[in-house]
């Protein structure tokens, strides 16, 4: 016999409200871990996949959107910009690696990007990791056919546009089938996407336009893509990314229509005086040679007209500074409910003081002192909230776990569900503290207990 | 262990105790002049109902305190001691026998036993409790809990509590006062037996003439003025 025994027994007589109180904490920490989890987990998720991903270029508007769409294939493209930037940003001596992005179309959902093959070939996602292919191989990329797919592509928006008002055009652009025409839709599918849809080397699929799946959706039937490779998982939005060969993208119908702001606001003479625009892309992924042309090169693009640069890290250090108001908000609700459970422990146990004075009595009459039973008091109080934060914990993790396939298919990401995070300790001990504060009222009231009076018989 | 040398086991010099009453006055309870018991001696202390000999019981076992005069248990002056070291002092030389058995009800009865047991010498093994359970013959009750015990065997219960931990001193107040007369005279002799066994002292308070023929000393309440 021993004091933690008294305690569990004591629980045990008054199952019911220990059960009750044991609920209230293990529902506000199960929630304060599942938010903590997710939010903790997202920032990793999210930061470390802006590690690759030194600076972005793409069109003028919102940097966030340019990097959510580039970097997490979520949101839509903020527009284009032309193929120029792209390979003037090539040359430039303080470029160590320029990858091209397009979008436009999707495939079940899953976000097709027309891309070169340096994506795969130099590219790292993360530091010191490449993409790996788990079946198959990369598709074939030419810069040759990529300048043919542009011309083809400027053709056909010349060929629309005329029809549109009306004119004949000198000379319809012909497509060179023997060169490039007929060059393969090739397709590497990322990890999440095969295992989703089911796609193996070899298959074919249809693509359907925008980057969201729609019912009213126009499918480009014509031209089926094969996939060629699938990727090994990189545990980042990638994985829900299905990668084309650059031209191929510009042989499709419709994608030839896509024009940047910058564009628009183009003359029509100064257009036509000029070199025909070879094309457009979404974006620019840039690696420097040196972090300290970031800024300077930042600067450039952004005083200049046809593009904007972002950090991804530091857009998305801002996106979390303002999903971070919200979870705060989240977190207190949850904290809240820990307190109030915290509350209902303290009355419970200060109202079942009053058919506990006789047990007390007897307790201090067989010896115990004053001290033991204000102790007794509190570590039931401490036990309730320990079980309740301990079951709280795991079931938070639980949660999450569950959870996690929603995530990945909204996010592209999961949160690792069954690491213990630093802050969980936090949340427990806090606990263990809330149970001691809550069981002081009740432990004073039984340290008070007058034995005598409460040793004589009742009738 | 009791104490077998002829230093009495209980002494009492000018007991007073009074008790401030609802309109503010003061009734006197207690007033005793000088009582002793010897060890292994067994007396019945008679008096009326509220004639203050539960009040005297829980003075000697250090529950109250007396507002003036001398309580000696085993040589120990216990108005001296803090609260504390009265508890534990209770714990380890006084047994205490209640009228309504006082027992835990989420409790077994080994585990009442064992309650006593735990602070007065610690977290001990259940082998005396079990030997005293056995004793008072509820070896086959013991993980029943007080409310699947007849009155006897809860008093039995009881009984095996206040004498786990070997005290000099056994207290009970009207042992058998819950009890048919059956069970009364069956609990107050396994009782007396117990004590005279192992050599404990017995002061039990009682209003029943019948309890009072059972005792070689009887002492009323009004003769140790």
């Amino acid at each position: 016999m021993n004091i933690i025994k008294i305690v569990t027994k004591n629980m045990r007589q008054r199952a019911l409200a220990t059960c009750l109180t044991t609920f209230s904490v293990m529902l506000g920490v199960a929630l304060a871990v599942a938010i903590l989890l997710i939010r903790h987990g997202m920032e990793n998720r999210f930061q470390q996949g802006t590690l690759g991903y030194e600076m972005v270029v793409g069109a003028k508007g919102s940097p966030l959107q340019l990097v959510l769409n580039t970097v997490y294939n979520l949101d839509i493209s903020p527009g284009n910009i032309p193929w120029t930037s792209f390979e003037k940003l090539q040359s430039d001596p303080r470029v160590k690696l320029a990858v091209p992005f397009s979008v436009g179309d999707n495939y079940k959902g899953f976000r097709i990007v027309g891309t070169t093959d340096a994506l795969f070939k130099e590219f790292e996602f993360e530091p010191g990791r490449k993409f790996t292919l788990e079946a198959g191989r990369i598709f074939n990329f030419s810069e040759a056919a990529l300048k043919d797919a542009f011309k083809e592509a400027v053709g056909r928006a010349k060929e629309r546009e005329a029809k549109e008002i009306g004119e004949t055009l000198p000379a319809p652009v012909v497509k060179d089938e023997s060169k490039h025409g007929n060059r393969p839709f090739e397709a590497v599918v990322g990890a999440t996407v095969a295992q989703e849809t089911d796609l193996k080397v070899g298959q074919q699929f249809i693509a359907a336009h925008g980057v969201l799946p729609s019912a009213e959706a126009q499918e480009h039937t014509e031209n089926p893509w094969t996939v060629v490779g699938i990727l090994a998982p990189t545990h980042t939005a990638n994985d829900r990314a299905i990668f084309i060969n650059l031209d191929s993208f510009y042989h499709i119908e419709g994608h030839e229509l896509r024009e940047t702001h910058e564009v628009d606001k183009k003359p029509k003479a100064e257009e036509k005086d000029n070199d025909p625009d070879p094309g457009q892309i979404s974006s620019i992924v840039l690696k420097l040679r040196s972090p300290l042309h970031a800024l300077p090169l930042y600067r450039e693009i952004n005083d200049s007209d046809t593009a904007m640069a972002a950090f991804p890290a530091a857009e998305i250090r801002k996106l979390f500074d303002i999903v971070g108001n919200i979870d705060r908000v989240l977190l207190a609700q949850a904290i809240l409910i820990v307190v109030v459970a915290g509350i209902a422990i303290a009355v419970s146990i200060y109202n079942s003081m009053s058919e506990r004075r006789r047990e007390i009595a007897i307790l201090r009459a067989l010896g115990a002192r004053r001290k033991s039973i204000f102790a007794i008091v509190i570590l039931e109080s401490v036990a309730i909230c320990l079980v309740g934060a301990l079951t709280g914990i795991v079931i938070g993790h639980l949660v999450v776990a569950i959870g996690n396939p929603v995530l990945q298919r909204v996010s592209g990401f999961t949160v690792p569900a069954m690491k213990l995070q630093f802050v969980e300790l936090l949340v427990f001990a806090g606990c263990i503290l809330l149970g001691a504060v809550s069981g002081l009222g009740p432990a004073a009231r039984a340290y008070r207990t007058d034995v005598a009076g409460n040793l004589a018989p009742t009738s | 262990m009791p104490d077998l040398t002829n230093k009495p086991v209980l002494e009492l010099r000018d007991l007073r105790k009074s008790f401030r009453e609802a309109d503010g006055g003061e009734i006197e309870v207690i007033r005793i002049r000088q009582f002793t018991l010897s060890p292994g001696e067994q007396v019945a202390l008679a008096g009326q109902s509220g004639s203050g000999k539960s009040t005297l019981l829980n003075l000697i076992a250090g529950i109250l305190l007396p507002d003036s005069g001398e309580i000696a248990v085993n040589g120990t002056e216990i108005t001296r001691l803090s609260e504390a070291e009265r508890d534990r002092f209770r714990a380890a030389n006084i047994g205490y026998v209640f009228q309504s058995f006082n027992l835990l009800q989420g409790f077994t009865a080994l585990e009442n036993v064992l309650l006593g047991q735990m602070f007065g010498r610690g977290n001990g093994a259940p082998d005396h409790a079990l030997k005293l359970l056995e004793t008072v013959g509820l070896a086959d009750r013991i993980d029943h809990k007080p409310r699947a015990l007849s009155v006897g065997q809860q008093q039995r219960v009881a009984i095996a509590r206040a004498l786990v931990n070997a005290p000099s001193l056994v207290l009970a107040d009207e042992p058998t006062g819950s009890l048919d007369a059956k069970n009364g005279e069956v609990v107050l002799e396994l009782l007396r037996r117990i004590c005279s066994e192992t050599g404990h002292a017995l002061l039990v308070v009682t209003h029943d003439a019948q309890v009072m023929t059972r005792f070689p000393k009887v002492v009323k309440m009004e003769e140790l003025r």
